[in-house]
């Protein structure tokens, strides 16, 4: 009970509720869009933007959310070029943040080096009220835009070319899409950190898809399995002492395991079941 | 008068290799057209020509933006790809369905009561009503292909392009299929325009016939327009 009367644990609290919101939503259209990937592309572009602002002296978080969005664009436009192999632009995008980081890195003084690794791995002692107060802005914003944008983004994940004879903007779509996940990273990244931002925006989408068959109920299982691994993985790394983002990852990971194995016997029951109707 | 679609000497190439030219030729409402030719022959390239999906390099396209009750004209589009259905992709076969309906106006409202008699119709017409709980990734490759139909009958749209439509369906359920296109071409004034193989079945519902056929003067493996013929009924 005692972690409830700190104060950066009631932000944490309040940043990982916030969290379980939208990761589901970004984490299935991502999912489905074969973007998976793009979310650790932008977690190590959204370094390169944190260091720009260490090395150039304004506030990290605004330098991070503009080199985002612009590379999240950059990305759009990829993907249209190498439509056949998609991935060619995570790739090329991904090396390129990371060789910017380090040159950034390079550039500026010791300090930077400092900061960079709480960026990396995350500090829930760090989070601040302006940071909870963005994300809460964030939630408000992209829960908006899902329920009113929800029926064509559905039409866009489930097949661009009949999005498009439907008459839907699909490259400003997609580009706002990008922009807005983005956008999501660099608030998200400061908490759980660079390296397993995407893991956490990904997996709880993961785990409901395959526990439901309709789309909203894999959103509604995504947001009680986000909330679930969030929780309990803030609870135990402040127990244990461990990084928030690892914590709450491997929690995850261990909800993957379980609710497949389960899945699995489910289906062998099934099996022997019709089986044994069938006398084969 | 303004044809639903419109296609003035269409020319289309791969890099520098024609595909297609000298195409052109109109679709209008209640009109039945078959477009044939051997395989390989670009039909799905001119169709995505007339969708905006490929640009041509020469010519023009053109699909009518209002219908000839004055609204915005609807187009429902089948891909031959059925094998492009994302096999985890999480959606029952009701969800799929409906969402044919919100190009009807409802991108942005709750389906009423007739959407939905619209979606069960449609599911009905394809024999797929009972399979509406069951997820889009568990159903068998003809099944896919007739909820990618039930979803453009659902959608009502005033244009059908359809690309090898009966892929996978037995001979029953092909004419019932060609039936239900008549009717709606007849009945309710659809342009419908569809690509397949099938051309001496379909010849005694569809109006008009076009077939690409190679061109003998090409180096290249390009294909042209016959012609585009009107079908003569059989007396019933």
């Amino acid at each position: 009970m005692e972690m409830f009367f700190h104060g950066f644990m009631q932000r944490a609290f309040q940043a990982s509720l916030l969290i379980s919101l939208i990761a589901p939503v970004l984490g299935l259209f991502l999912i489905l869009r074969r973007q998976s990937l793009m979310a650790d592309t932008l977690s190590h572009v959204s370094l390169a933007g944190v260091a720009l602002g260490l090395l150039i002296g304004v506030n990290p978080t605004w330098t991070n959310m503009l080199v985002v969005a612009v590379i999240a664009i950059l990305l759009e436009y990829l993907r249209a070029v190498y439509r056949t192999y998609s991935e060619i632009s995570i790739a090329i995008l991904m090396s390129a943040g990371m060789a910017l980081v380090l040159v950034l890195m390079g550039l500026s003084d010791g300090g930077a080096t400092l900061s960079i690794n709480q960026f990396l791995f995350g500090s829930i002692v760090t989070i601040s009220e302006q940071q909870v107060w963005m994300l809460l802005m964030l939630t408000i914003i992209i829960s908006l835009l899902y329920l009113v944008f929800r029926k064509p983004m559905y039409i866009l994940t489930f097949d661009e070319e009949t999005a498009f004879t439907a008459g839907l903007p699909i490259n400003t779509m997609s580009v706002l899409f990008n922009v807005l996940t983005g956008i999501t990273i660099a608030v998200i990244m400061p908490i759980v950190g660079a390296l397993l931002v995407s893991a956490i925006i990904v997996l709880p989408a993961a785990i409901s898809m395959r526990l439901s068959k309709s789309f909203n109920g894999v959103i509604l299982i995504g947001i009680v399995i986000a909330l679930i691994g969030m929780l309990s993985g803030l609870v135990a790394s402040y127990e244990v002492g461990t990084p928030p983002g690892a914590t709450i990852t491997l929690i995850l990971i261990v909800v993957f395991a379980i609710t497949a194995f389960i899945k699995n016997v489910f289906r062998y029951n099934k099996f022997e079941r019709f089986f044994k109707k069938s006398n084969i | 008068m303004v044809h639903y679609i419109e296609v003035k000497n269409l020319a289309f190439q791969y890099e520098e290799e024609p595909v297609l030219e000298n195409i052109s030729f109109e679709v209008d409402a209640e009109d039945f057209v078959m477009l044939t030719g051997e395989n390989g022959a670009a039909k799905t390239t001119l169709l995505r020509n007339i969708l905006g999906l490929l640009k041509p390099s020469k010519g023009s396209v053109r699909i009518a933006s209002q219908n000839h009750f004055g609204e915005k004209l609807v187009v429902g589009y089948v891909s031959q790809q059925v094998a492009s259905f994302n096999a985890g992709f999480p959606s029952t076969v009701l969800e799929l369905v409906q969402s044919g309906r919100y190009q009807r106006g409802k991108w942005f409202k709750r389906l009423d009561k007739e959407d939905k008699m619209h979606v069960q119709r449609s599911l009905e017409s394809v024999g797929m009503w009972d399979m509406r709980h069951k997820k889009i990734g568990e159903l068998s490759g003809g099944q896919k292909q007739r909820i990618s139909l039930a979803r453009v009958f659902a959608t009502d749209p005033d244009l059908f392009v359809l690309d090898e439509p009966t892929t996978g369906m037995d001979g029953n359920a092909r004419k019932e299929f060609y039936k239900l296109l008549k009717h709606n071409c007849k009945e309710h004034g659809k342009g419908i325009l569809m690509v397949t193989h099938d051309h001496e079945e379909i010849r005694h519902y569809a109006d008009k016939h076009i077939e690409l056929v190679r061109k003998e003067d090409s180096p290249w493996r390009c294909f042209s327009m016959d012609s585009c013929k009107e079908l003569s009924k059989p007396h019933s």
